[in-house]
């Protein structure tokens, strides 16, 4: 029997109750729910259904190579792995009803290297190695999942962001420009008996990239782009007398003109591919290449950012925050990354503050000290979102005491208008009053360096709490030279100081991640707030406060969270591993938060950071969940360093 | 001529291909000492016209299979038999079998017969198990003239024995309750034998912590269990 008679030989005895009864609950879950009904009902009819009872161990590193896939029934697996030192084995990982293990141990032909064990009553449906191995290679949405894993899910939760912010794009926005207003010119294009050099020279002459290759009807037949002139080149016996049939990529990708240019953007980066041939009624109209689209993004980020640093007023400053509103969904719909939007943002933000600043100078006058403008905190880290406060300082130089009080008077009026414009374009007002008027916050470098060391040497509860402010540090205006070295007397300070290393771990272990002991979330039980988790406080913070920690503690002195897990893990202060999970825990609780304010920016709805996860997906559960488990791992670690 | 026709019990004879198949039917399996992993257990579920043992028919049957205390779902039995003269009783509403799905059913011989066949050299696996037992005894004797002599394991026995903490429960909702065993389809043949196969799956793990390894373990274990609760009854 060969494998397709197998599958169809599948189909007839799917008609069975049991099987049916499982393939309707597999179909709840990824990537299943994208497989098609056949290799289903195939993967069931050579499943076993196994129990293992609470405790009992799956699969073991010792066991040797993995004969077996496992998707759980019902139930919940845990990974262990045992850590030197420590007496109880770190639970690695969680694996929860219609999940599967162990993809990179199967792939990969050796044993697991986690230990599997049932955290609780568990069945599990099993198929073994060769079997797997047979629906790898005929079933393509369970390939990707196997060999992408996680990963692949990551991509599917991106594309329905995609899919949820491009909804929500107004009309007049560039992605939803017809292909058609977007081609200039005549397409390029030659009969298929041309030969290479004839067509290659028509290319140059026209100063293009492409040749779109047509039959006589019109209609496309292939393309040759530069990309295989150079392939064509490296090759010693191409002659460039054949004809261009015989080089050219045939069936070339073809949209019609009415179709969007999210279609053409989507459409080249699923398939790789830099040019698009337009062709309505058969016939080709044009051509579409990855510059055309680019440099329309590139318009709207860079002609924003200009318009932003010209604004000729407060009033202007604040309209155009709007823009950068609608920047977040469009880069959102790119699928572009919680920490690439929150940085674009921040650039955004600081670009508004420093046109603030020299606009208030001219409003006000300018006091003539020269200062440079602190900021710290979410701002600080460059990490900010749509809902924001200030939190600023100001830093001047000054020879002595009496200099700074007289420099501080003269500074104190503008800062506060500073202050106030930035209020005006929608930066709260600080409820902690940490803004560069207040004047415990408007000193010289040697105030601030007396600041900083009173701060690391006493380590009251409040002077943590100030710690875990004032260390996220950035100059956003002026001076840079000044302020960083007042932060490297900082790090150096740190460095040497393991009580306070150690008070900063334990506040660092405050917030806890919102889930139970098992596989709930950990939801607030009545008010206002009942059935929700806050995404910041809960599940950003023990990642940003353990970061900050690791990174003063070892002289690093980037600020941003993303930064300085990545710079912790190049130095090896983390595993490298667990960096990476860290990193995509942290990002994709930052998505959901951005997706959340997104949508309350839409209903007109003030922003809030609480989340209610029953209404996400599925699958943003599932991910949700192992990103706060990595949170959780995070602080145990920091536990483990400072015998906590 | 039949002498017992007048009753309206059908004994017609067997085919020789009939006869043939029934006589190379393997032999039942012995409560002896093959380890409790190495046994093949025949989960069955019986959907009757009723639960009259002596006068109620059946009309389908649904079992799973368990070997090396796992469950194959690649073999599984399903089958709806076609019997004469169905009337349509209130036991339609439980287990939902039309009357033009028995009228489209395999003649009750030969599904016997392919039953026999796939449960093989087996112990069955029911739940109140002396149901099944006798609707399935009664069955081959009259459409096979064939004498069941296969053991059957009792999970409404195995269940409590084993789980003392499950208390008085009683039936297989409540059971599957306890542990938490999802059926899609109540009250299917096939689903009813599939939800058993699971529970059996967590009696026969609980059997291995309590150290019965082999089938005389576990009857020997049975045996003194319904003497103790006799017992406890008979004090009562």
């Amino acid at each position: 029997m060969n494998e397709n008679d197998k599958f169809t030989q599948a189909g007839k005895t799917a008609v069975m109750q049991n099987i049916q009864g499982i393939i309707g609950f597999l179909l709840g879950y990824p990537p299943f729910n994208l497989m098609e009904q056949g290799h289903l009902a195939w993967l069931v009819e050579h499943a076993q259904l196994r129990f293992f009872a609470a405790g009992d161990p799956i699969l073991q590193p010792q066991d040797g190579p993995v004969q077996h896939f496992f998707i759980v029934k019902q139930g919940l697996i845990r990974g262990e792995r045992v850590i030197s030192g420590n007496d109880e084995p770190d639970t690695t990982f969680e694996i929860g009803t219609g999940e599967c293990f162990p993809l990179a141990a199967l792939l990969g032909e050796r044993a697991t290297r986690t230990l599997h064990r049932a955290a609780e009553d568990s069945f599990c449906l099993t198929i073994n190695r060769d079997d797997f191995v047979t629906l790898f290679s005929q079933s393509m949405p369970f390939r990707d999942f196997a060999l992408r894993g996680v990963s692949s899910l990551l991509e599917q939760v991106n594309q329905q962001a995609q899919k949820q912010a491009s909804e929500t794009l107004g009309a007049h926005y560039s992605l939803d420009t017809r292909l058609d207003s977007l081609i200039g010119r005549e397409p390029i294009c030659c009969p298929p008996e041309t030969s290479i050099r004839n067509a290659v020279k028509q290319m140059h002459e026209a100063g293009v990239g492409s040749i779109v290759v047509i039959d006589p009807q019109q209609a496309p037949a292939g393309i040759f782009t530069l990309r295989d002139l150079r392939a064509l080149i490296a090759n010693d016996a191409a002659d460039l007398n054949n004809s261009i049939a015989t080089v050219m990529t045939p069936q070339p990708a073809a949209l019609p003109s009415s179709a969007s240019a999210f279609d053409a953007a989507i459409a080249m980066t699923r398939r790789h591919i830099a040019h698009i041939c337009l062709v309505d009624d058969g016939k080709l109209v044009g051509v579409v290449s990855e510059r055309d689209l680019f440099s329309l993004q590139r318009v709207n980020l860079v002609h924003l950012a200009r318009t932003l640093r010209q604004a000729e007023s407060i009033q202007r400053l604040r309209d155009l925050r709007s823009d950068i509103h609608q920047l977040v969904d469009s880069m959102l719909a790119h699928g572009a990354s919680s920490g690439q939007i929150t940085r674009i943002i921040t650039l955004f933000n600081d670009h508004t503050v420093c046109r603030v600043i020299e606009l208030s100078l001219e409003e006000h006058g300018d006091p003539g000290i020269p200062f440079s403008w602190l900021c710290f905190g979410s701002e600080g880290r460059q990490e900010q979102t749509l809902h924001t406060d200030q939190d600023n300082g100001m830093l001047f130089s000054a020879a002595s005491g009496a200099e700074a009080d007289a420099h501080r008077e003269r500074l104190l009026p503008l800062a506060r208008h500073i202050n106030n414009a930035l209020a005006e374009c929608g930066f709260t007002l600080c409820k902690g009053n940490i803004m560069a008027s207040n004047p415990d916050l408007c000193l010289s470098a040697q105030e601030w360096r007396d600041k900083f060391s009173r701060l690391i040497r006493s380590t009251t509860p409040a002077n943590l709490l100030s710690s875990s402010i004032y260390f996220d540090f950035r100059v956003v205006w002026g001076d840079k030279r000044g302020p960083e070295q007042v932060f490297a007397e900082v790090l150096r300070q740190i460095g040497g100081n393991t009580l306070f290393q150690q008070q900063m771990a334990q506040n660092a272990l405050l917030n806890r991640p919102p889930i139970g002991r098992l596989r709930d979330f950990v939801v607030a039980r009545s008010g206002a707030e009942k059935d929700t988790l806050d995404t910041k406080v809960q599940g950003l913070s023990p990642f940003v406060d353990g970061a900050r920690l690791l990174a003063l503690a070892n002289g690093i002195s980037v600020t941003n969270t993303l930064e300085r897990l990545q710079q912790l893990r190049e130095r090896r202060v983390l595993d490298p591993q667990d960096a990476d999970a860290y990193i995509e825990g942290y990002q994709f609780i930052q998505l959901v938060r951005m997706q959340q304010h997104q949508q309350q920016e839409r209903d007109g709805k003030t922003f809030s950071n609480r989340l209610d996860p029953d209404t996400l997906n599925q699958l943003d559960r599932r991910i949700l969940r192992e990103s706060f488990r990595q949170a959780k791992r995070l602080q145990a670690s920091l536990a483990l360093r400072y015998n906590l | 001529m039949n002498p017992l026709s007048w009753l309206g019990i059908r004994r017609r004879g067997l085919s020789p291909a009939q006869q043939q198949r029934l006589d190379a039917l393997p032999a039942p399996q012995p409560l002896d000492d093959t380890p409790l992993d190495d046994c093949r257990f025949v989960v069955v579920d019986l959907e009757t016209s009723g639960l009259n043992v002596n006068r109620d028919r059946i009309l389908s049957v649904g079992a799973v299979v368990i070997e090396n205390s796992l469950i194959d779902l690649g073999s599984q039995y399903e089958c709806t038999l076609y019997q004469e003269n169905h009337r349509v009783t209130e036991s339609v509403l439980i287990h939902g079998i039309a009357p033009s799905a028995v009228a489209d059913g395999v003649a009750p011989a030969d599904a016997l017969l392919d039953f026999m066949d796939f449960a093989g050299t087996c112990i069955f696996v029911a739940f109140h198990a002396a149901f099944d037992h006798r609707m399935l005894q009664r069955g081959l004797r009259d459409e096979l003239r064939h004498r069941l002599r296969h053991r059957f394991v009792d999970v409404a026995e195995l269940a409590p024995m084993l789980c003392p903490a499950g208390g008085r429960r009683q039936s297989l909702d409540e059971w599957q309750q306890h542990f938490k065993v999802v059926n899609q389809q109540r009250h299917h043949a096939a689903a009813d034998a599939l939800a058993t196969a699971e529970l059996m799956l967590i009696l026969l793990s609980l059997a291995r912590r309590e150290k019965l390894e082999t089938l005389a373990d576990l009857d020997s274990r049975l045996r003194h269990w319904r003497r103790l609760r006799q017992a406890r009854i008979g004090a009562m």
